[in-house]
Order: structure tokens, then C-alpha cells, then sequence
């Protein structure tokens, strides 16, 4: 750090943040662990919760009269695509299997030492070192 | 600055200081700039080559090509906690728990979880141990040809790879690690305050939602240090000129607000089981209707604690180690916090050879 930056006054600032930062977070930690706060926090959900509810069944009737996609159309596309990927990963492990099945035929065993990867695995015979203790 | 100074400035010492500042905040920031990604795919993170093995429901079980020639022969499983992404512990060459453990010359899968889509919240505590864990074992065997396999669990995955040793004593698990893994309810003070007062409603929030999205959980993460990711950009700010910092802060900034949604049922277990009940502690915890005694754990155990852990603290997880009932038995407090002990600049230093000494000596 040069000397003009040791004595830059917002720079300076910053680190007095950074060093006091655990002592404020612990004391807005132990204020939100109040009881009034704690009550006023699972209401404020709760309140949150049925204010979210009404907003989204008031907007998706909007934006159906706009022809508009709304949130829960977007989490349909989304659970469909997860779909979709869960059927590639499950092409994937299988391709992976085949592919592992044909190198151990190509290699003239049918043991499991390679697993389901198409390379030869390495031996599973390493030892720690001499000095190592448990 | 004296007034016979000040009138002794010209414009051109105006001018030549003002310039002086404008080059050097540019040459301050420009190289601390360059390196801002512009896109999140511009962070690579995850760059150890891997494999899918296994995948069912929000399971996805990855294997890790192994480099060296000769390899331990127990498999090492690496169980994530079902609230955060796997690539922590992968986030960049040189900075991977991941990249070390399979250049120590471990056979390494990792278990990470996938965000549950809206018909899977009724994915339950029961589901992600009895089955989908447990389905990723069986798969690593398979995969290994070896008869059995010691567990990781980092944090949550601490918690499940514990409650699966526990429900099968007799095997497969050869040894089980755990870092900065929770296991006392009372002792997580800020949740277990709110969670127990009165107008907390779970059921009512699982009702609703379904499952819990992300940035509830990032929220709630937050909130038990609220001031500490103001605190990371002021310390961004101050190394905006190192270009090693700047892309190591970046990478743990999008870490850790991303995290991921978690099953309607499974949070309704956590916050009942684990956090009102403390079930854990209490040995009154079952699952498909088998308790889940600790106690029954006889393999070698190792616990990390992180001695500055702000979401996992010393009162949630000190009791994991008396619970345990194996004679091999070994708890450890690192200097770091819940993500610095095993992604940190020192974890290479500090828990990665830890690890791999008492695993290289176990999984022969």
C-alpha cells in the first residue's frame, strides 16, 4: 500500500469496517435474537407469505388477459426442462456403463476392476507413507 | 497546507495533480476491473474432470478421474449439504479440496444435490439417507468393485453421512470424516429462537412454498452475520489491484448466494427434528421407524471444527464427537470459518493435509 493510499480517508474507512464488521454483526445478531423480534419475524413471514399468495393469483390473471407468461408458466418450463435433464443424466450413466462394458470386453475381462469409466483404472494398491501414523 | 502555499499554486500544479489522481485511480483500478467476469460462465469453477455415475431424484454422484498410478483402494465419498452447491469444494485449480485429495492418490466421488423441482417436495430426511444416499453408495461400490467406502460429509452432509453410518453398523462404511457438521439443535441460538417463537409456522411456509427457494435460505445465512458480505466487498475494494483476490472473493461471493432450494418435507424435518426437538442429542431420532443412535457408529471418526464457524458454531457441533461411539476417535478446531476451513487460502495448509494423512492411513 503507498503512502497516499494509507492515508486516503475513505480507504481508511473501509478497513475501520472491516475490522469492527464481527462486533456490529454480533450485535444485530443478538437484537434479531429478541423475543419481540423473533415473534415480529414469523409474522412478518406469515404476512409475506399470504401477501405474495394474492399478488401472484392477481398478476397471472393479468397477464393471462395480456397473454404474457407469468411466474408459475416459467416454473413449468423449468420443471419440464429439469426433467429432460434428469433423462440426459440418466443417458449418461448408461452411455458411461456401455462404454465400460465394451473397453473391459476390448480388454478381455469381464471383472469390475475398471468400474463403470471406459479407462483402465489404476491399481487400488497405494500405501501411505512409511512415516505417516494414524 | 499553509495560505502562503496555497497561493503559490499555479493552474498547472492543478492540473498536474489532478491528473496525478485521475492515472492513478485508473492504474488502481483497471487491473482490479479486468478481471470482473462478465458472465457467470466466465468463473469457471468445477475444473477437476469427473464423471456422472449415478443420478435419481436431486442425487447426482460425480467420480473424479484419478491421475496417479497407483490409488488408495477404499473410495472416498464426498456428501454435500442439500442447501449448497458442490463446487466449493472445486472452485478452481489449486484452490480444490477435490484436485488434492485425487493428486494424493484418492479414489474420490462426490454426492452433490440438485435443486428439487416443485413435485419433489415431498422429498423427505427418510429419502435423502435411506435412499438417495444410500443409492449412492451402493452406485460408488459398484463402481469401485471394492466392499466398502469412507464417507465425508461436509456440514448437512455431515449430519446424513451420520445418520447412515449410524442406521448400518455393519458396513459399508469403513471410516467417516465430518467437517463443521451440526448436531445440536440449541446450540444454532438465532434459529432456534425464532423457529421456536410462537408465529414461526413451517408447516404453514411448506404449505405455501412448497419448497424452501434459495434465497430464504440465503437470507436466513445471513442474517447470522449480517454485516459480512458488506464486509468482503469493502475488502474487495481495498485489493482491487490483486488479481488473485479478486477472482478467488468473486468465485466465493457467487458461492455463497447461491444457494439451493430445499425439499418442502426435509425442511419441515430440520426445523422440527433438528432445531425445536434436537433430536440428535436427545438419541430420539428414527427414520422409516430405526433410531438413529450414534452410539452404533464404531468406525474411525474425525470431526473439523472451524474455530471462527458463525453458522456452524462450537455449541452445535461439540457434542457430534461424545455421541459417537467409536474408539477411534478424533476431533480437530482449525483456525477459519464454516467455508474458509475447506476452501480457504490456508485449507491447503491446514485441514487438506490433515485429511489426507488420517484417510491415507485408513483406506488401505
Amino acid at each position: 500500500m503507498s503512502k497516499e493510499d494509507s492515508m486516503d480517508p475513505i480507504r481508511l474507512w473501509r478497513e475501520w469496517f472491516v475490522k469492527s464488521e464481527k462486533s456490529w454483526s454480533d450485535a444485530l445478531s443478538e437484537m434479531m435474537g429478541d423475543e419481540h423480534f423473533s415473534k415480529g419475524m414469523g409474522r412478518y413471514t406469515l404476512e409475506a407469505l399470504h401477501t405474495h399468495r394474492m399478488f401472484s393469483e392477481t398478476m397471472a390473471q393479468y397477464l393471462a388477459n395480456l397473454n404474457i407468461p407469468s411466474r408459475s408458466d416459467i416454473l413449468d418450463m423449468n420443471d419440464r426442462l429439469a426433467h429432460m435433464e434428469e433423462t440426459l443424466n440418466q443417458i449418461q450413466v448408461e452411455l458411461r456403463e456401455q462404454r465400460s462394458q465394451m473397453a473391459r470386453l476390448a480388454a478381455g475381462t469381464a471383472t469390475a476392476a475398471t468400474g463403470g469409466s471406459a479407462t483402465v483404472r489404476p491399481a487400488r494398491t497405494r500405501k501411505p507413507a512409511a512415516n505417516l501414523d494414524a | 497546507m499553509t495560505a502562503s502555499a496555497r497561493a503559490e499554486l499555479t493552474s498547472e500544479d492543478i492540473e498536474a495533480s489532478v491528473r496525478r489522481t485521475l492515472e492513478r485511480a485508473i492504474s488502481r483500478n483497471i487491473p482490479g476491473l479486468a478481471p470482473l467476469p462478465q458472465t457467470e460462465s466466465d468463473l469457471d469453477v468445477g475444473p477437476t474432470p469427473k464423471e456422472m455415475v449415478y443420478s435419481n431424484e436431486t442425487a447426482r454422484l460425480y467420480h473424479y478421474l484419478p491421475t496417479q498410478d497407483e490409488i488408495y483402494r477404499v473410495p472416498v465419498l464426498i456428501v454435500m449439504s442439500p442447501v449448497a452447491k458442490g463446487y466449493i469444494l472445486d472452485l478452481a485449480k489449486g484452490q480444490s479440496l477435490i484436485e488434492y485429495l485425487v493428486m494424493q492418490g484418492h479414489d474420490v466421488y462426490m454426492l452433490e444435490w440438485a435443486a428439487p423441482r416443485r413435485d419433489q417436495s415431498h422429498l423427505s430426511l427418510e429419502n435423502y439417507v435411506s435412499d438417495l444416499l444410500s443409492g449412492c453408495i451402493d452406485a460408488v461400490l459398484r463402481d469401485s468393485g471394492e466392499a466398502d467406502i469412507t464417507l465425508v460429509g461436509y456440514c448437512m452432509g455431515g449430519m446424513l453421512s451420520c445418520m447412515y453410518a449410524a442406521l448400518h453398523p455393519d458396513g459399508p462404511v469403513r471410516n467417516l470424516a465430518c467437517f463443521t457438521t451440526p448436531v445440536n439443535g440449541d446450540g444454532m441460538e438465532l434459529y432456534k429462537r425464532w423457529m421456536t417463537a410462537k408465529a414461526f409456522d413451517i408447516d404453514r411456509l411448506v404449505k405455501e412454498l412448497g419448497n424452501i427457494p434459495g434465497d430464504f435460505i440465503n437470507n436466513s445465512l445471513q442474517a447470522l452475520r449480517p454485516l459480512q458480505r458488506s464486509a468482503n466487498q469493502m475488502k474487495l475494494l481495498n485489493n482491487v489491484e490483486n488479481d488473485a483476490f479478486v477472482k478467488a472473493h468473486l468465485r466465493f461471493d457467487r458461492w455463497a448466494v447461491d444457494q439451493l432450494p430445499v425439499p418442502g418435507e426435509l425442511a419441515r424435518a430440520l426445523v422440527k427434528d433438528f432445531i425445536i426437538d434436537n433430536k440428535f442429542v436427545h438419541n430420539a431420532l428414527t427414520l422409516r421407524g430405526e433410531r438413529v443412535d450414534l452410539g452404533r457408529i464404531k468406525v474411525p471418526f474425525l470431526h473439523v471444527a472451524a474455530q471462527h464457524d458463525h453458522i456452524v458454531p462450537a455449541a452445535a457441533s461439540q457434542d457430534l464427537l461424545p455421541l459417537i461411539g467409536a474408539q477411534d476417535k478424533h476431533e480437530i478446531v482449525m483456525k477459519g470459518g464454516h467455508v474458509s476451513l475447506v476452501a480457504g487460502g490456508n485449507a491447503v495448509f491446514r485441514l487438506w493435509p490433515q485429511l489426507d494423512r488420517w484417510l491415507s492411513v485408513r483406506d488401505i
